[in-house]
C-alpha cells in the first residue's frame, strides 16, 4: 500500500462510520400512536375560532357537543343522550349525559352549554362562526349589545337545556353537529385568554399533548371518555407541506394514515401492494365552473347552458380526472339527494354552437379566473379548448389563493372555478348559502345569482318542519337552478386514503366532525 | 508588491467606530425598508380577513375582525401604529395563529442558522478546492479535470433545487434508508437539506475561486516565487489562496446571508421548520405581522452578515481600508 495513500482511506473510514451512525435505523415513533399527515399547522384550536378543516378534524378529537353525526350521516346523541322538538319546530329540548366531565375533572352541565353558544356570539371572540345560531331567539339583541344574554339558551336544569327559535328552521339539529357548537369549560378560557386555542380543553376521547407549530401535533387518550376508550394510546400529526415528502414519508412508514395525492393516486392504484389498502368515500362536496350571472354576458340563462353543453364534463372526469369523482348534475351531492333530476344538462356541442351563434356571440371573450394551482390550471386549459370549439374565446387568469378569493368575491370574473364543501349534511347547505340572493359575494353566492322563485322555494325548505314536503321544496329549487345553469356542475369528489398494512378500522369520513378516532387501530409495535 | 504580514490592522478604535456607524445607519434602512415592505403588502391584490373567517362569516364580523386588526384604517395611520408596536420592540401577533411573532422567529431563527452553517460546512471547502484543482488544470495539457469539474459546476449552477431536493430524497432517504426524508432534529435531519442546499453555493464558489486564481497565476509575483524555488504547496496556500481570498470571502457572506433568510424550497420540502417556510406560510396566507417580522429580521441579519464580511476583508488584506474618517 502507498503510504500517501492512508489519510484519504481512514477519512474515506471515519466518513462511513459517521454515515452508518447518523443512518436513521431507529424510529422516533410513539408506541401506540398513529400517524397522520397534515399539510399545514392548524391555525387554531379554540372551536368558536376555526374555520379550516384541518383545526376541524383535530377539534373533533378533543370536543364534543350536544348531537354528532354518525355511520350514514344520521344524527346521533353526543353529551345530549335524547332530545325533543316541540310541534312547531321552534323548541329544541336536550337531556345531557350525566358524569360527562371535562379533563380538569369537573362535570358538563347545561350551563356550559350556554355558556359556550354565547361566547361563539359575543362580539368580543370575534368568531366567524356566529351564522350558525342565528335563527335562535335573542341573538340579534345579544350581538348588538341590547341584551346580556341569549334569550332562546336556556338553562332548565343542570342537565336539560333548552334552545328556541325565532322560526322553524329544519337543518338546525345537524347544524349543531359542527365545531362552534362544542362544549368548553368557562374556567379554562378565563384562565387562558387568547392563548385558549393553543391550550384547547374539553370532553373528547383525546387531549392536547404537545404542539410544535409547523412541525408535529400530538394527542393522548383519555381514559375517562365517556363513550368508552379509543383503541389507540394517541394520535399523531405530522405537519408535512410537499406531497411528495408526505408519499416518501408514507413509503418508509413513518406515516401510517395519508390522504392520497392526486400526482400519486394512480402509482398506488396500480401497484398490486398497495392497492387493497386505498380506502375511498364519495365526498359531500360538488365542484364547479361558476359563470357571473349579474351581469352581461353571463347574465342570459341560454347563455349558460350553452357553456354547460359545450363541455364534456363526463369524459374529463374519466380521463384527465382519472375517475376521482361522481358526475354531478346539479348543486346538492348525491348522497344528500333524495329525489331524481330528470333533466341533466348533458354534454351537447352542437347545441351549444347553435345558441351561440343565434345570438350573434360567435367569437366572444370572456375571462376565467383560477387559482395557480398545476391542477386547476390544466383543467382550465381542456375546458378552454371545448369552449372555443363552440366559439367562446376563454382568457385565463392565474391568481394566488387569497388574491383570486378576493376577486371572486367581488364578482371581478366571468367564469371561475371553485368547490363547496359540507358543513352539516342537509341539502339546505348546498343550496342556501350558494343561490339564495342574501349571500351574495363572500357569503357563498359568488355567481351573483338572484332568482325570487329560489329564494322563496330555499326558504319554504327551511321552515318546514315536514321532510317529505322540505325535500319537494329543495327539489324544486334545484330543478329551477339546473335549468338557470349558473354552475357547469362537474364533479363530487371522492377522497381517497391509503393506509400502512399494520392499520385497521381506518375509515374515510364524508364529513370532518365524523371521526373521533374511536375505531382506527393499530398493530405496529415500536420498540 | 508586498505580500501581507505583520500587523493584521490597525486601530481598534477606528474600527470600533466603523462598526458603530453601520449599525445607527441600520435605524435609516430599517425605516425605508419597513416602509417600501409595508407600502409593497398593502399594494398587493388579497385579504387577510376574507382567509381567515372562511366560507360563511357575516359581513359585521369581518368589519369587526378588520377593525381589530387594524386594516380598515388608512396606509398612514397603518404605518406608524406599525411603527409605534415596532419601537416596543413587539412585532405582533399573527393573525392566524394568534402567536408572537417574535417568539415564532426566535423559534425558528437558529434552525435556518444550523442549515445554513451546515450548508457551508460543505460548501465552502468544497467550492474552493474544486475551483482550486479546476484553475491549476487550467494550465496543464490534458484538461480533463478543469472540463469535468467546470461541468459539475454549471451543472450544480443550474439545476433547480426543488429537482435536486426530490432526487437526493428519492435516493438517500426511499432507496437507500439512510436519512430521514423530512422533519426537524438533530443532525440526521439536517444532513439532505443541507446537501441540497450547499450544491448550487458550492458551484458558485468553484467558479469564482477557479477564476480568480487563474488570474493570480498570471501575475508576475507567482513567476517571482516560482523562480525563487518555492514549492508549489507554499505558493498555492500563501501566495495565491491569500490573494484569492476576498472574492471568495465575498460569496460566501452573500450566500451565507441568504441562507440565514431561510431557504424556502428547501425548508419546504425537507419539513425544515426554519425562516423560509414560515415566510413562505405567511405569505400564502398574507399574514402581515409575519411578513413584515420576517422581513425586519432578514434586514438586520443581513446588515450584520455584510459587516462582518467587510471587517474580515480588512483582516484577510490591510490594502483594504475600512472607509471610517470620509464616512
Amino acid at each position: 500500500m502507498n503510504y500517501n495513500s492512508r489519510p484519504a482511506i481512514s477519512v474515506l473510514i471515519t466518513l462511513a462510520f459517521t454515515l452508518l451512525l447518523l443512518s436513521c435505523t431507529s424510529s422516533n415513533r410513539l408506541q401506540g400512536y398513529v400517524y397522520y399527515r397534515l399539510k399545514a399547522s392548524p391555525s387554531t384550536l379554540d372551536p368558536a375560532l376555526i374555520s379550516d378543516v384541518a383545526s376541524a378534524t383535530i377539534a373533533a378529537k378533543l370536543f364534543n357537543g350536544l348531537v354528532r353525526l354518525k355511520g350514514n350521516l344520521e344524527i346521533a346523541p353526543d353529551i345530549a343522550q335524547k332530545w325533543s322538538i316541540s310541534k312547531n319546530g321552534l323548541r329544541y329540548t336536550f337531556f345531557l349525559k350525566k358524569g360527562v366531565q371535562f379533563p380538569n375533572g369537573r362535570e358538563v352541565r347545561a350551563r356550559d352549554f350556554k355558556y359556550s353558544f354565547e361566547r361563539v356570539l359575543n362580539p368580543a371572540t370575534k368568531s366567524p362562526n356566529t351564522w350558525v345560531f342565528d335563527k335562535v331567539e335573542g341573538v340579534r339583541e345579544f350581538l348588538e349589545g341590547r341584551a346580556g344574554e341569549v334569550k332562546g339558551f336556556k338553562v332548565k336544569s343542570d342537565y336539560v337545556f333548552e334552545i328556541i327559535l325565532k322560526k322553524p328552521f329544519s337543518p338546525f339539529l345537524s347544524m349543531l353537529t359542527m365545531t362552534p357548537a362544542y362544549v368548553v369549560p368557562r374556567e379554562e378560557v378565563e384562565k387562558w385568554g387568547v392563548d385558549f386555542s393553543s391550550h384547547p380543553s374539553g370532553t373528547g376521547p383525546f387531549t392536547l399533548k404537545e404542539w410544535l407549530p409547523d412541525r408535529e401535533l400530538l394527542l393522548a387518550r383519555r381514559t375517562d371518555y365517556f363513550d368508552g376508550n379509543s383503541r389507540v394510546r394517541g394520535i399523531a400529526y405530522r405537519i408535512i407541506a410537499e406531497d411528495l415528502t408526505a408519499v416518501t414519508e408514507f413509503e418508509l412508514g413513518n406515516i401510517d394514515v395519508i390522504a392520497l395525492p392526486a400526482s400519486a393516486y394512480s402509482r398506488f392504484k396500480n401497484d398490486r401492494k398497495w392497492s387493497r389498502y386505498i380506502i375511498s368515500r364519495e365526498g359531500l362536496n360538488t365542484y364547479y365552473l361558476g359563470l357571473n350571472s349579474s351581469r352581461p354576458p353571463f347574465n342570459d340563462p341560454e347563455l349558460r347552458r350553452a357553456v354547460s353543453y359545450a363541455i364534456d364534463r363526463e369524459k374529463i372526469l374519466n380521463t384527465f380526472y382519472e375517475g376521482r369523482g361522481k358526475l354531478a348534475v346539479g348543486p346538492v351531492p348525491d348522497l344528500l339527494r333524495k329525489w331524481d333530476i330528470k333533466t341533466p344538462v348533458r354534454y351537447d356541442p352542437k347545441l351549444a354552437g347553435k345558441i351561440i351563434r343565434d345570438k350573434g356571440l360567435k367569437g366572444m371573450k370572456v375571462d376565467m379566473y383560477v387559482s395557480a394551482d398545476k391542477e386547476v390550471v390544466d383543467l382550465a386549459e381542456i375546458i378552454q379548448a371545448y369552449l372555443a370549439r363552440v366559439g367562446i374565446n376563454v382568457n385565463i387568469k392565474q391568481l394566488e389563493w387569497s388574491a383570486y378569493k378576493e376577486a371572486v368575491n367581488k364578482g371581478e370574473p366571468d367564469m371561475f372555478w371553485l368547490s363547496w364543501w359540507a358543513d352539516y349534511p342537509d341539502p339546505e347547505n348546498f343550496l342556501f348559502p350558494l343561490f339564495h340572493s342574501r349571500n351574495i359575494g363572500a357569503g357563498g353566492n359568488r355567481v351573483r345569482y338572484i332568482n325570487k322563485e329560489v329564494d322563496s322555494l330555499i326558504e319554504k325548505g327551511q321552515y318546514s318542519v315536514n321532510e317529505k314536503k322540505r325535500d319537494y321544496f329543495y327539489q324544486k329549487a334545484e330543478e329551477i337552478i339546473i335549468k338557470d345553469s349558473p354552475w357547469v356542475f362537474f364533479w363530487h369528489k371522492t377522497d381517497y386514503v391509503i393506509t400502512q398494512p399494520w392499520i385497521r378500522g381506518c375509515r374515510v369520513y364524508p364529513v370532518y366532525s365524523m371521526d373521533k378516532g374511536m375505531e382506527i387501530k393499530t398493530d405496529l409495535a415500536v420498540n | 508588491m508586498k505580500i501581507c504580514g505583520g500587523k493584521f490592522f490597525k486601530g481598534g478604535f477606528a474600527i470600533k467606530g466603523y462598526i458603530l456607524k453601520r449599525l445607527i445607519l441600520l435605524v435609516p434602512l430599517m425605516f425605508a425598508i419597513t416602509l417600501f415592505a409595508f407600502f409593497l403588502l398593502k399594494a398587493l391584490p388579497g385579504d387577510p380577513v376574507l382567509g381567515l373567517v372562511g366560507e360563511r362569516a357575516s359581513p359585521e364580523i369581518i368589519e369587526s375582525i378588520r377593525k381589530e386588526m387594524g386594516t380598515d384604517k388608512g396606509f398612514v395611520s397603518q404605518y406608524i401604529g406599525y411603527l409605534k408596536l415596532l419601537l416596543k420592540g413587539d412585532l405582533g401577533r399573527s393573525y392566524y395563529t394568534n402567536r408572537d411573532v417574535l417568539t415564532d422567529i426566535s423559534l425558528k431563527f437558529p434552525n435556518t442558522m444550523m442549515l445554513a452553517f451546515a450548508a457551508m460546512l460543505v460548501s465552502v471547502p468544497l467550492g474552493i478546492a474544486l475551483g482550486f484543482l479546476s484553475a491549476l488544470s487550467a494550465n496543464r495539457r490534458s484538461r480533463f479535470l478543469e472540463k469535468l469539474i467546470d461541468t459539475i459546476s454549471i451543472s450544480g449552477l443550474s439545476i433547480p433545487v426543488f429537482w435536486s431536493a426530490i432526487i437526493i430524497m428519492m435516493i438517500f432517504s426511499l432507496k437507500l434508508k439512510l436519512f430521514p426524508p423530512s422533519g426537524t432534529g438533530d443532525i440526521r435531519f439536517l444532513v439532505l437539506p443541507a446537501v441540497v442546499l450547499a450544491i448550487p453555493a458550492t458551484a458558485t464558489l468553484a467558479r469564482v475561486t477557479k477564476t480568480t486564481v487563474i488570474d493570480i497565476l498570471k501575475m508576475p509575483y507567482i513567476t517571482t516565487a516560482r523562480s525563487k524555488g518555492l514549492s508549489l504547496t507554499r505558493i498555492n496556500l500563501i501566495h495565491v489562496l491569500r490573494n484569492a481570498i476576498i472574492p471568495i470571502v465575498t460569496i460566501i457572506g452573500l450566500d451565507f446571508g441568504s441562507y440565514l433568510n431561510g431557504a424556502v424550497v428547501t425548508e419546504t420540502i425537507f419539513g425544515w421548520d426554519g425562516l423560509g417556510r414560515f415566510t413562505m406560510e405567511g405569505i400564502i396566507k398574507r399574514d402581515y405581522p409575519v411578513i413584515m417580522g420576517c422581513i425586519i429580521v432578514g434586514t438586520v441579519v443581513f446588515v450584520i452578515v455584510n459587516l462582518i464580511t467587510d471587517v474580515i476583508y480588512q483582516y484577510l488584506d490591510p490594502r483594504i481600508r475600512l472607509n471610517v474618517k470620509k464616512g
